[in-house]
């Protein structure tokens, strides 16, 4: 008998049957939770619990409807726990003048920092160039920057001496000085 | 003191031949040490005499200055780079821009061989391949072997634009992020550009219903 | 995903919001065994499945407040749920590389034995489902098990509708191609 579709039919079926867990699982959701303060109403920026283990950069990109080239977003939302649908493609073109650089926000989520700077191609490697504001409450650092397209290697310097890259962009795979670097695309020419 | 003046004098007439140089001395002589620094321009001089984008090579001595490497390591580094953005250069052809170039360079360093960048170059007639050479290389470094995300981004290279190349690395990205191995998920996302009409002639999504489900 | 007593899950959340920690029981015990049944699928065990399922309401409830619709608080868990199995799915691949050795002969021997029944089938597929990737299981079980619509997947998993028509459509040709194997005797 040689029926796969039929088999895959009556496999749904199966596994459509309700499935009961151990109740004790109540129990034990009921005691985490126990501890626990009561949960508030927050925005959308993420808070830093206890499954971010590292700081994690957010990086959102108003697109830029550029005269003569395609109008390009570098949106990428470093979620591992998605309570939302995560934000699509934002392609809306803004009022800005052709020749004007796009703009591009970094973000930084790193509590415990007392100074954050983004450091890459585009200042010269300077670690002081462009500091990042935190906010002290949910420790995320955000820095907006205009960029030419191009391709630009950058990591995050945190408290002057700790390289971070971001674990959401592509890894820069020349890494010449043992301190791992991000690269950011920006297309357009 | 004369004599040191004069040939202070003449030292300052020489840079300011070319005030690009001037500029790119001026960040060098800040940040590195003299030994490196000599070494470094000597780097940029060949470059530039070869028609090469120096803005990389300067970026990367004074990336290795601000992470504190020794001079040993930041001449090296430059050397390295400047020899893959020659080799880039060769295999593009003439006609290729600064910034095609450097992406090609990145390319080679992460494992495409100088015919693919050519390839990349014949696939793209007219187009900038810097974003196509980008996206090879970040696909590397998501763990796509350089064979495969070259296949990958040659098979789209005629009908995909800077933005299609992006939106796809980013798809990918996401995909080995959520736990898919680097090759699956390249897979499946070529197929999805591939093939999305496909998808389309699925129809319009219906809840599943007990019994056989509609055929595709 | 239909919430047939979203006002009681409401009132639950509201409670809850407003310092009483135990009307989140409530909640608990309504959705448990929907989760469960979703994570026993997608994780092919018990104890993986109960762990994704007591994490995910724990999460649930950390976040509470970020819960835009409580009349749509099944749908909202379940995307945590369906989170909460890629990251514990992958870190048990990770772990554990067990190979069961011939077992397409095991499902050949299970199917013969008594073709019809329920259990045989119930092997073949939860075996079949195993070998499947990942992703392409998630999208399948989804739209079949589940019995989401495109755009509930799309907002559960946060991937493009074409996408995820694609996985499904993938899952299918893949597991009829698995499950014909057993049955081509």
């Amino acid at each position: 008998m040689s029926d796969p579709n039929g088999m895959l039919d009556r496999g749904i079926e199966v596994l459509r049957e309700p499935v009961v867990l151990d109740h004790q699982i109540d129990a034990r959701v009921m005691a985490a939770i126990a501890g626990l303060p009561t949960p508030a109403r927050s925005g959308p920026f993420l808070r830093a619990g206890d499954w971010l283990i590292r700081p994690r950069p957010i990086r959102i990109r108003p697109a830029v409807a550029l005269a003569a080239a395609a109008a390009l977003v570098v949106a990428v939302v470093g979620l591992r726990e998605r309570t939302e649908p995560p934000p699509s493609l934002q392609t809306t073109p803004t009022a800005t003048a052709a020749r004007e650089a796009p703009t591009v926000r970094f973000m930084l989520v790193a509590p415990s920092a007392t100074t954050v700077s983004l450091v890459g191609d585009f200042n010269d490697w300077a670690a002081d160039a462009t500091p990042m504001e935190g906010t002290v409450t949910d420790g995320l650092w955000t820095v907006t920057v205009p960029l030419q397209p191009g391709r630009y290697r950058y990591a995050f310097l945190v408290d002057g001496a700790t390289w971070v890259p971001d674990p959401d962009a592509p890894r820069a795979l020349d890494d010449d000085f043992g301190r791992p670097n991000s690269v950011l695309t920006i297309g357009g020419t | 003191m004369r004599p040191l003046r004069s040939a202070c004098a003449l030292v300052l007439a020489t840079t300011m031949l070319t005030g690009v140089a001037a500029a790119q001395d001026a960040r060098l002589a800040a940040r590195l040490s003299p030994g490196a620094r000599a070494d470094v321009e000597a780097v940029l001089d060949s470059a530039r005499r070869d028609g090469l984008p120096v803005e990389p090579i300067v970026d990367r001595a004074l990336e290795g200055a601000t992470k504190g490497a020794d001079d040993t390591r930041i001449v090296a580094a430059v050397r390295r780079l400047a020899a893959d953005l020659a080799a880039a250069r060769d295999a593009f052809g003439p006609g290729v821009a600064d910034a095609e170039i450097a992406a090609g360079a990145s390319a080679l360093r992460a494992g495409a061989r100088g015919q693919d960048l050519a390839s990349l170059r014949t696939a793209r007639p007219g187009q900038s391949v810097t974003v196509a050479a980008a996206v090879l290389t970040d696909l590397v470094a998501l763990g796509v072997p350089p064979d495969t995300a070259t296949a990958a981004v040659l098979a789209l290279a005629a009908r995909a634009d800077d933005a299609t190349y992006l939106a796809f690395r980013r798809n990918v990205e996401r995909d080995v992020a959520l736990g898919a191995t680097p090759v699956a998920a390249l897979t499946y996302r070529l197929v999805t550009e591939g093939t999305a009409q496909l998808g389309d002639a699925l129809g319009p999504s219906t809840p599943a219903s007990p019994g056989r489900p509609r055929k595709p | 995903m239909v919430d047939r007593n979203h006002t009681a899950d409401a009132d639950h959340i509201r409670r809850v919001l407003a310092g009483d920690s135990g009307a989140f029981a409530g909640l608990v015990a309504r959705y448990r065994d929907r989760l469960g049944r979703y994570a026993v699928r997608m994780l092919g065990n018990r104890a993986d499945a109960e762990d994704a399922v007591q994490e995910t309401f724990v999460r649930a409830y950390r976040s509470l407040g970020r819960c835009t619709d409580p009349d749509r608080f099944g749908a909202w868990v379940f995307g945590i749920l369906v989170n909460r199995c890629r990251t514990i799915g992958a870190q048990r691949a990770r772990r554990e590389r067990v190979q069961i050795a011939d077992e397409s002969a095991v499902l050949r021997a299970a199917v013969q034995d008594d073709p019809a029944g329920r259990q045989a089938v119930r092997e073949a597929i939860t075996a079949a489902l195993a070998k499947v990737a990942p992703m392409l299981r998630e999208a399948f079980l989804l739209k079949f098990v589940e019995e989401l619509s495109y755009e509930e997947m799309a907002d559960v998993t946060g991937a493009s509708v074409p996408a995820l028509k694609m996985r499904v459509l993938r899952a299918r040709t893949e597991l009829q191609r698995l499950l014909g194997d057993v049955t081509d005797v």
